[in-house]
């Protein structure tokens, strides 16, 4: 079981904390219709867009009533990467570094998972979970966690090579050979 | 015995009445006899009392009640939450509005929030105490700074306490030890009740006396006689009758308890013990959930106006109860005061100064027995698979869990309100369940069981197993796509009706919802659209148990039918196996199964179990990104559409409406960046509606995405998926600018080869030149 190889591509990834933000992202849309209204009266608060009645809304399926002309219909959304860090989300990676130096691995998973939970579309965040969970033995969560971080990396050639590499150390800690070298190989293709 | 007879023989002879005195011989000798036997009997029954004392309270320990905690809130820059939304969660968590430095405490000015946090010891570590600094601007937190304490860029608050899992006989507690009292909090308990505590021996003849005197002198009861030791007795070994024989051994006892343990102990004991108060059915043992349950505060923090009141209601937690007597605890709270003031402890101003307080109990108990039933049904369920009922009744155990107060008040406020507004439409007897997870994480951070949230009945979203209609669309075509060669989201499919007649001879003629047939349409409309006929076609050709294995993978766990009928939903499954199912879809193929605990600890703090945050890739992502395009579709050109009626256009979503027969269940399940949602409406008796998933489940579904602050979704594209202009009607590449072209995904190399007319049109070319120039 190569761990120093392991170790090596997972410093790779922490060396690529911070860089790289994916175009545009998820956008962040504050609450159109926030639900603070007096509990005891049981009064609705007052939308503030017009609301049509149910009897108005379109039954499935909608198509036979025509699109309204006016309204342009967004096209799905989609990005080519995932998001970088937050400072919050990066200081507790920071914390979890020096958790898993001092040997307490269950407690630097306590905070990346924190950090997953305020940052889940960072890949580096499950990176960093996939090498928590190989100082915990469990190699079959960090492959998983390893996949998982690489289906946000897109476009992203360092962190794509990143990932790649730390799947190969993992697969082949595992057994796995000719996963390895796949994953190797997809490494080295970016 | 023998002197004493001999020497009645002696004194028969010279008495002029011997048989007088022989009688009395007799009467002092059977008086004797007795006095033996008595104390043989007093000392046997000592030695039992002894036994029963010392091991009960050996084995002493309280049975307490494992508390139940909402996710911490997480402050930090950029932290999603409004300005409501945070205050709801600050006083759910026990704090005060006051001068954000008391810890416990908040300031706020319009959007600016000072808070003074209290410090937890969280298993992976501790908060200390810190006051913190921010403002909420566009629902979400920003110069967030701490002015004192440890700095951080991310502190969390203490999770607030949403339930408890309580014994049979409904006692509750949380144990403090002495070091936890507040300032002159032991000095004001033993004036008023113990006054010798530390020279008597169990038993004080001197303080029965006194009570006596005082109570006359005052001309009522001021105070009891009995002992700390002697009231510790009475609750931890004795009935309530009131009998002479029950007093003396609550006399013995006392004593025996004295020898046997220092005062300390029997203090610390007391604390823990004593009855301070009921709510509903659950008896409030002890100054450390009295304290809470009075002043949603812990003990420590309490002042002294407050440790006072808390003393008082040791005489007579309802007589004296402030929430129903308010007067009669602030004169028993003010006695306590001049008590302390005449002991010498404090002056008669500072006397003075705290009687003119309010008496600044809470409205209500901070927390409530039973403020998300639904949400604690399913906390209950899941630790039922690691953890005796006995020790969740018993070893105090904190149970961490991931409901989010926020989403589940908007989940709430939601349901409540489209159901509502469905009555005044002129349906009757709807009944809804919701569930919202963490997109990511598969926690589960709201659970709605019925319209009204805080009954603790069927819980509709774990146990009604509804046939789920449409839902089942969005894998069906996801099993197909995972077929490059064969599937891409414009491959042309049938609409077109058919009978399929089974061996034993009955037929099954799917219909459209709409009864009308298109003939061929691209893969794309047949999901958006949700037509049910081009579905069962595609299904049958990919194989129904390729459809019920995907489910499985997905984390299905009850058996599914593999009747061609499932095709179009005929597969009954709860709203929480529902959003299990979709979590897979959600993500980018990972099965995530669902959380609603995050920790368990022991009393002290030190973890139980963890359950941790757990994925497995089982999904093709690319044929999964081709899904969730479409599931975007949906909602912007399809069945669920009218969501944007009441969501931003901005916030891109994505879902599937699902309809039963005659409208017996609405469903929608879809999800944002961050929230997976799935919306049940319809009747307990299975009764028809006039509903489809797009009337009833959906107005619920997009009011809560509405009144969530929250990041639309917005897939990374995978690996091996490319985007092209085409022309979904021909099936063919095609231009930006051209007539119904679309970017659509495609899993590479399964894109049309065909280019359409306009593509490589001068006139195409040129319109895109035009356009992008202006």
């Amino acid at each position: 079981m190569d761990m120093a190889r392991l170790f090596g591509a997972g410093a790779l990834a922490l060396l690529l904390a911070g860089c790289a933000a994916g175009p545009g992202g998820s956008i962040y849309i504050p609450a159109a219709t926030p639900p603070d209204y007096d509990r005891n009266s049981r009064r609705a608060p007052e939308p503030a867009t017009p609301v049509p009645s149910p009897t108005q809304e379109p039954t499935e399926p909608a198509t036979a009533q025509p699109q309204p002309e006016s309204e342009p219909s967004p096209s799905p959304s989609y990005q080519d990467q995932g998001e970088a860090l937050s400072g919050a989300a990066a200081s507790l990676v920071r914390k979890a570094d020096s958790l898993l130096a001092q040997g307490n691995v269950p407690a630097a998973i306590g905070q990346l998972e924190r950090a997953q939970r305020i940052a889940p579309r960072s890949a580096e965040v499950y990176f960093k979970l996939a090498e928590a969970y190989v100082a915990a033995g469990n190699l079959s969560a960090a492959e998983q966690f390893t996949l998982k971080g690489l289906s946000l990396a897109g476009s992203n050639d360092a962190m794509q090579r990143a990932g790649w590499l730390l799947l190969a150390d993992i697969r082949r800690a595992r057994g796995n050979v000719a996963g390895a070298d796949q994953a190797e190989s997809r490494a080295a293709a970016r | 015995m023998k002197k004493s007879s001999s020497s009645g023989k002696t004194s028969r002879k010279p008495s002029n009445k011997p048989a007088s005195a022989g009688r009395r011989a007799w009467v002092w000798g059977l008086l004797g006899r007795l006095c033996l036997v008595g104390i043989v009997v007093l000392a046997g029954w000592m030695v039992y009392l002894d036994a029963v004392v010392t091991s009960r309270f050996e084995g002493r320990r309280f049975e307490v009640p494992s508390r139940v905690y909402a996710r911490p809130l997480e402050l930090y820059d950029g932290a999603s939450i409004s300005v409501g939304g945070l205050r709801r969660e600050l006083e759910l968590a026990g704090y005060r509005q006051g001068d954000g430095r008391r810890p416990g405490t908040f300031q706020q000015s319009s959007n600016r929030f000072v808070i003074s946090t209290r410090g937890f010891a969280f298993s992976d570590g501790v908060e200390p105490r810190r006051r913190l600094s921010l403002s909420v601007v566009g629902d979400r937190v920003s110069g967030f700074r701490v002015l004192s304490g440890d700095p951080s860029p991310i502190v969390r608050l203490e999770p607030a306490q949403i339930g408890g899992i309580y014994p049979a006989h409904k006692e509750d507690r949380i144990l403090i030890q002495r070091s936890d009292l507040p300032p002159l909090f032991e000095e004001a308990l033993l004036a008023i009740e113990d006054r010798d505590f530390y020279e008597h021996v169990g038993v004080s003849p001197l303080a029965i006396a006194r009570a006596m005197w005082v109570n006359l002198q005052a001309g009522r009861v001021v105070q009891g006689g009995s002992t700390l030791t002697q009231q510790l007795v009475k609750n931890f070994y004795l009935t309530r009758e009131q009998t002479l024989v029950r007093k003396g051994n609550e006399a013995l006892m006392s004593l025996l308890l004295e020898w046997h343990y220092d005062k300390s102990d029997i203090l610390e004991t007391y604390l823990n013990e004593v009855y301070l108060g009921q709510a509903g059915v659950r008896g409030i043992h002890g100054f450390g959930l009295a304290s809470q349950f009075y002043f949603g505060q812990s003990l420590a923090e309490l002042e002294l106006d407050q440790v006072a009141l808390l003393v008082a209601l040791v005489k007579g937690p309802s007589y004296y109860d402030p929430r129903r007597h308010p007067e009669r605890a602030k004169r028993r709270r003010n006695l306590v005061l001049d008590v302390l003031a005449d002991s010498g402890h404090i002056d008669d101003a500072t006397a003075r100064q705290f009687q003119a307080r309010p008496l600044g109990v809470t409205g209500q108990p901070s927390f409530t027995e039973n403020r998300y039933p639904a949400f604690v049904d399913l906390v209950r369920r899941h630790l039922a698979r690691d953890y005796r009922e006995e020790d969740l009744q018993s070893e105090g155990l904190r149970i961490f869990t991931t409901l989010n107060p926020s989403i589940q008040y908007a989940a709430e406020f939601s349901v409540r309100q489209t159901l509502e507004r469905l009555d005044g439409s002129g349906e009757r007897q709807l009944e809804s369940a919701m569930v919202v997870t963490s997109r990511d994480s598969g926690e589960v951070v709201a659970l709605v069981g019925g319209r009204d949230p805080r009954y603790a009945g069927f819980n509709r979203a774990l146990d009604a197993r509804r046939p789920i209609g449409s839902l089942i669309k969005p894998f069906v075509y996801l099993a197909a796509l995972q077929h490059p060669d064969k599937y891409t989201l414009v491959t042309p499919v049938h609409d077109k009706g058919f009978a399929l007649v089974f061996d034993d001879g009955r037929r099954w003629e799917p219909k459209n919802y709409d009864g009308e047939e298109r003939g061929d349409v691209p893969l794309h409309l047949a999901l958006s659209r949700s037509y049910n006929l081009p579905t069962v076609r595609v299904g049958l050709d990919v194989g129904v148990d390729s459809v019920v294995d995907m489910l499985h993978e997905l984390g299905v766990a009850e058996p599914i039918s593999e009747y061609p009928s499932m095709l179009l939903g005929a597969v009954s499954m709860t709203p929480v196996t529902v959003a299990q199912a979709y979590q897979g879809l959600a993500t980018s193929g990972f099965n995530t199964p669902l959380r609603t605990i995050r920790q368990v600890t022991d009393a002290q703090g030190e973890p139980l179990s963890r359950y941790n945050l757990a994925i497995e890739q089982v999904l093709d992502p690319a044929a999964t990104h081709l899904v969730q395009y479409v599931m975007q579709e949906t909602m912007q050109e399809g069945t669920g559409r009218s969501a944007y009626y009441r969501v931003s256009q901005e916030l891109s979503l994505a879902g599937k409406t699902g309809t039963t027969d005659d409208g017996r269940d609405s469903w929608f399940a879809g999800f944002s960046g961050d929230w997976l949602a799935v919306a049940w409406v319809g009747r307990d008796d299975n009764g028809a509606t006039t509903l489809s998933g797009a009337s009833g489940a959906l107005p619920v579904w997009a009011d809560f995405m509405a009144s969530v602050p929250q990041h639309g979704f917005s897939p990374v594209v995978p690996d091996g998926v490319e985007y092209h202009w085409v022309n979904p009607q021909t099936a063919s590449l095609s231009g930006k600018h051209c007539d119904n072209a679309r970017l659509v995904p495609f899993i590479a190399g399964s894109e049309p080869t065909a280019t359409d007319s306009c593509a490589g049109s001068l006139g195409g070319r040129l319109r895109g030149w035009f356009e992008e120039l202006f």
